[in-house]
């Protein structure tokens, strides 16, 4: 943690790039300030209008997860759509739409060869997994672990470097699971109304239309981008990509290797 | 003087120009407004041609005003040669066009309420539905036939003719409203029908201007010339109002906005064809470019307006 | 303004049926007893399915549709939202494999009446002349029984059906033009026209989509919301919900909504009896009918026939050559990202709005059969979020900031056709679904040829990407469409039905969807399922009773019978110049 740092947990905040202090948290981070798709709600169809305000209620208890459970996921959540350049209040809850998805027993249409029902995945086998991981690169469960530590854990699973053993992920692709985690955390994220304001995103358009189809002109009642630099917080290891686009098939960009022997 | 040269002469522009005025007073300008309405007609034919097709003919009715523009256009150009043809072919054109453009009017607004929301978001369905008063500047070509039927042709040697007179059309109406009709035709022969053309020239400039407006709001207003249209339209249906009662202002103020909005239109044509081949794929995609880049013809519509002011300028006031 | 003028919105329909916000469904459907046999019975009302039960409905014959997900109320049922409009897919259990397995779902399969027709972004390019023949110009895939000439007559009459916008001239495969005009472009149809006009690629602007660039009767022209396919609220997006079952409903069909068929009953005379299915509670059902169509799409088609093996039929049914779930084939769906300093938004306009068929034939010099199409797409911030995490790996903060310049991206796909091959296949599971039903297991393998199209295709996208001025471009690799999988041909020992869709085994049993096709091209499949639809349609009310009494086979082909169009079909658009 930096010094001098007024708000606890600043080395987990985005910073500014040229003095390296950490950055505000903000109602709205993204480039679009004062932009907010729900002050358009009027102008939706009621059905729409009535989707996305639920997501703006208070989460149901959860149902499918138990304490722990859930508590694992919302760590690992946090990694893969980390949210601490928002204040608290503006965080988008991530875990009860994954909940809600597993308590009902919704798919997203397929299940990969190499992979168990998410069900299992979420309550069993993935947590094995991922305590696996951690216990293999630092010796103690996953939620033991520093924040940094953490982060660790996940990007060798998200470079498929996995240290625990064959057995384990023999039931289980790692790429394929890396890909169902993220799936569902974006499922969550951008779904979000708040999601949209910090992306620009114009959201529900029926029955009014757009009408500036072209050149990125804001509709009327749509922000003009304003950028400001930020980089990844002092803790974090993913504010990086890597090109994967020399993979030209699908299997090979998420790593997949028929009958290659899994590390 | 009207007895004296009837042709023009490019050696005497100033002695030109004189002629001319003396015409336009004396309403003896058919042949000349025939055939500026020959070329409006054919130049709104071909927008609505093509603004039709970005509405894929989905109403056969859409049709009509792509057929009546030809044939108005042919009446007009046969009005500039025979006399029988103006009076005639020229003025049944022109009524029918002018019916098309009402009927085309309440068919675009009801195409903007039949849009999701309708008249809830009355801007985007105009911006993004039929143009609402497209048709009504549509009928700008088919008043202008419509007046050209009723003026002297230039060659005319009688001061005040009354030979022409539509009875026929005049018979149909009450007895009051016969004579006030048969009137308003002998001023425009005798080229008192100011009012009348400052009065069409100001709605007109009002309805072009509201287009300019939104066409270039949906655009952002991206370039500042874009604003010259929205200002220069109400300036100039101001003057053309204000020519209603005061005869100054038809003198000084009117023909100056006027000018103002010709030049303004030509800019706007050269900007707008500059916009054209400047959309992705440019020449090489040129008509799919003409058809969504911004509307080449639409730019004249508020010249229309200002060569409408300029003619009510050289024109007389009635008697009444 | 935080209100509409005038107040909120209307609510639409005033309690009836609506399909869009001006089409409502006022009349009362005919419902048809279980044990009395039906003309034609159904499986799946989608594409295919759609156009079958309006046109044997108008022709006059008795027709139940069975549709395994809902009657779509749009206004009630539908949102302009990504996460929210899951129902629309087909999400039941299914299994994927192979070397190159194949995502599904949201990715190509659709439920509901309309079927994938509600969630396609409605990109409507004919197949090429060349696709009806590519064994015999190639060497490789196989030949269709019926040449592009036979089926030319349904394209032009489903263009106008449904209809088609886009340009007066589309100068690939056998050049023609469309009847409703080229729709305004959006910032990624900007970037793939000066993308490929700088390197001299020709490209077609503004369509062919079947989605409305002016009114049609009681569904209003596009309004440039980009959400597609998410099912169109506005009805300006064609699909068979909007265009076909209206008039099926009113000539006399019925649609059984919540319907899942399980298996097609055979008879002692080794014909079809009917069809055994699951309603909306679980509650199983037997509808008899004299024939029985199959239009499930290319993995519930070979299921239900796989599902369907009985005495005679071990194999599965109609499954003698043993061809039922192979051959299936996906296009080739690589999405190539570009990034522009400028903004784009890519969110409004159509995802599909202009595309480029240049590279669509075999040209030796590639070293591969077949080409591929350029298009534009437009992922929605869920989808494209996904695709930033495969194209480059993001995750974390990295995600995030890709995301937050999801406005300065655009994106094209590359349709590239795969050859079919035998072991590209649906079988059978031992999972079952929630009907006790075996799921189905789809594997995908991708060969030399297809891999070598697939690299061509991308980096070709790429140069175009970097022409129109991107910065960065990358790619995500996927696959788009499914076809195959029950494939027509003159050959009963190497393919499921004849060129009219009648399974080879059974003489009243009919498959007729995309899993007909025998080879796919690089065009979007919907176009063709719809044409061959009506083609079948045609060639079933040309055979009158002999379908429903007799296992003599006709092979005559039948005429265009214009008059089974919906009524609203005529009288709007311009007329065809080609």
């Amino acid at each position: 943690m930096k010094s001098g740092s007024i708000h606890a947990g600043a080395s987990l905040r985005p910073r500014d790039p040229v003095t390296g202090e950490a950055l505000p948290e903000r109602a709205q981070p993204g480039y679009y300030p004062g932009f907010s798709i729900m002050s358009q709600k009027a102008y939706w169809d009621r059905a729409t209008r009535e989707v996305v305000e639920a997501r703006l209620k208070p989460a149901s208890p959860l149902r499918f997860f138990s304490d722990d459970e859930a508590k694992l996921w919302t760590a690992v959540f946090d990694h893969i759509l980390p949210q601490t350049d928002r204040i608290p209040e503006r965080r988008i809850p991530l875990i009860p739409a994954l909940d809600e998805r597993l308590q009902e027993n919704r798919t997203v249409g397929y299940r990969f060869e190499d992979m168990p029902h998410d069900r299992d995945v979420y309550k069993t086998i993935g947590i094995q997994a991922i305590n696996a991981e951690a216990r293999a690169l630092y010796r103690r469960d996953f939620l033991g672990l520093a924040f940094v530590e953490q982060e660790g854990v996940l990007r060798a699973i998200h470079d498929g470097d996995a240290r625990a053993g064959e057995a384990l992920w023999k039931q289980m692709s790692i790429h394929r699971f890396w890909q169902l985690l993220t799936g569902d955390a974006i499922e969550a994220y951008y779904a979000h109304p708040w999601a949209w304001d910090e992306i620009g995103f114009g959201g529900p358009a029926y029955p009014r239309a757009y009408m500036r189809l072209e050149r990125g002109e804001p509709e009327p009642w749509e922000a003009e981008e304003r950028r400001y630099a930020w980089e990844g917080p002092v803790a974090s290891l993913s504010d990086e990509t890597n090109d994967a686009s020399h993979h030209h098939t699908e299997a090979e960009q998420h790593g997949h290797r028929p009958g290659k022997r899994q590390p | 003087m009207a007895t004296e040269a009837q042709s023009l002469s490019v050696l005497h522009p100033s002695r030109d120009a004189e002629i001319i005025s003396n015409h336009v007073r004396e309403g003896r300008f058919q042949r000349s407004l025939s055939l500026i309405t020959a070329g409006a007609s054919i130049v709104s034919g071909l927008e609505v041609a093509y603004e039709h097709y970005r509405g894929s003919y989905s109403r056969r009715i859409m049709y009509t005003p792509v057929i009546l523009s030809a044939v108005l256009g042919a009446a007009a150009a046969a009005a500039v040669f025979s006399r029988r043809a103006a009076r005639g072919a020229l003025r049944i054109a022109s009524i029918v066009t002018l019916a098309d453009a009402a009927a085309g009017f309440y068919f675009h607004v009801q195409g903007i309420r039949r849009k999701p929301g309708g008249w809830h978001l009355p801007l985007t369905n105009i911006i993004m539905g039929p143009p609402i008063f497209a048709p009504l500047l549509f009928g700008t070509a088919a008043y202008l036939g419509l007046i050209a039927s009723y003026l002297q042709r230039e060659e005319s040697r009688s001061e005040v003719a009354d030979d022409g007179r539509d009875w026929w059309l005049a018979s149909l109406l009450p007895r009051a409203e016969e004579r006030a009709l048969l009137s308003e035709e002998q001023d425009i022969r005798e080229g008192r029908f100011q009012k009348q053309v400052v009065i069409v020239a100001g709605v007109s400039a009002i309805l072009s201007g509201f287009e300019a407006w939104y066409s270039h709001y949906k655009n952002n207003f991206r370039y500042m010339a874009q604003w010259s249209p929205v200002i220069l339209a109400p300036l100039l249906a101001g003057a053309a109002f204000a020519s209603i009662r005061s005869r100054w202002f038809a003198r000084t103020a009117l023909p100056l906005c006027s000018v103002a909005a010709i030049a303004d239109a030509g800019v706007g044509f050269y900007y707008h064809a500059r916009g054209v081949v400047r959309r992705p794929g440019g020449w090489k995609h040129i008509l799919y470019n003409i058809l969504y880049g911004p509307p080449i013809f639409a730019p004249l519509l508020i010249g229309a307006a200002g060569m409408m002011g300029i003619m009510a300028s050289m024109l007389r006031r009635s008697n009444r | 303004m935080k209100e509409p003028l005038f107040g909120p919105f209307r609510e639409q329909g005033n309690g009836k049926h609506t399909l869009g916000p001006m089409q409502h469904i006022d009349v009362p459907m005919r419902r048809f007893r279980e044990d009395e046999p039906v003309d034609y019975l159904i499986v799946g009302v989608g594409s295919a399915g759609g156009v079958l039960v309006q046109r044997l409905a108008r022709a006059g014959f008795k027709v139940v549709g069975l549709e395994a997900g809902p009657f779509w109320d749009t206004e009630r049922d539908w949102v302009s939202d990504e996460a929210g409009s899951h129902k629309l897919y087909w999400e039941d259990a299914r299994i994927t494999g192979g070397s190159d397995p194949l995502a599904l779902g949201a990715n190509n399969s659709g439920k509901g009446v309309g079927g994938g027709s509600v969630h396609w972004a409605a990109f409507t390019p004919r197949l090429h002349p060349s696709d009806f023949e590519v064994y015999t110009r190639d060497g490789v895939g196989a030949d269709w029984p019926i040449s592009y000439d036979e089926l030319l007559p349904y394209y032009e009459q489903l263009e106008i059906e449904m209809p088609v916008a886009g340009p007066a001239y589309f100068p690939w495969g056998r050049p023609h033009g469309y009847a409703y005009g080229p729709h305004p472009m959006g910032g990624v149809g900007n970037a793939l026209i000066r993308g490929c006009s700088k390197l001299g690629i020709p490209v077609c602007i503004g369509g062919p989509v079947a989605i409305l660039s002016g009114s049609h009767g009681d569904r209003p022209h596009c309004i440039y919301r980009g959400f597609c396919i998410q099912g169109c609220k506005v009805g300006a997006k064609a699909s068979t919900l909007i265009t076909h079952v209206p008039d099926a409903i009113k000539s006399g069909a019925e649609i059984r909504e919540l319907s899942m068929a399980s298996r097609i009953e055979m008879g002692k005379d080794g014909r079809a009896a009917g069809i055994h299915y699951f309603d909306g509670e679980g509650r199983p059902h037997f509808q008899k009918a004299k024939a029985v169509i199959v239009a499930g799409y290319a993995i519930e088609s070979p299921r239900l026939l796989l599902n369907s093996s009985c005495a005679g039929h071990e194999n599965g049914l109609a499954n003698s050559s043993d061809t039922v779930g192979r051959y299936l084939m996906a296009q080739a769906g690589n999405v190539v990202l570009g990034r522009f300093d400028e903004l784009v938004r890519m969110y409004k306009a159509p995802p599909a709005h202009a595309l480029s068929e240049e590279f669509y034939e075999t040209d030796p010099k590639r070293g591969f059969a077949r080409g591929f199409a350029i298009q534009t797409v437009a992922p929605l911030p869920i989808a494209f979020a996904k695709q930033m995490v495969a194209a480059k790996k993001a995750w974390g903060w990295g995600l995030r900031r890709e995301l937050m310049d999801y406005n300065h991206w655009a994106t094209f796909g590359v349709l590239g056709e795969i050859l079919p091959w035998p072991e590209n296949r649906v079988t059978l599971a031992d999972e079952k679904d929630q009907f006790g039903i075996p799921v189905a297991h789809v594997s995908f393998n991708l060969h030399e040829n297809d891999k070598r199209l697939i690299k061509f295709g991308k980096e070709k996208t790429f140069e175009v990407m970097y022409a129109a001025g991107a910065t960065e471009v990358v790619q995500e690799a996927r696959y788009a469409h499914l076809v195959g999988a029950c494939r027509m041909g003159a050959d009963p020992g190497t393919s499921v039905v004849d060129k009219f869709c009648r399974t080879h085994d059974v003489s009243n049993l009919f498959v007729c969807d995309g899993s007909v096709m025998p080879t796919q091209g690089s065009a979007n499949p919907g176009l063709t399922i719809q044409a061959l639809a009506a083609r079948t349609a045609d060639y079933l009310i040309s055979q009158g009773d002999a379908i429903f009494t007799s296992n003599r086979r006709d092979m005559t082909p039948p005429r265009l019978r214009r008059g089974l169009a919906p009524p609203h079909t005529w009288g709007k658009g311009v007329p065809r110049l080609t």
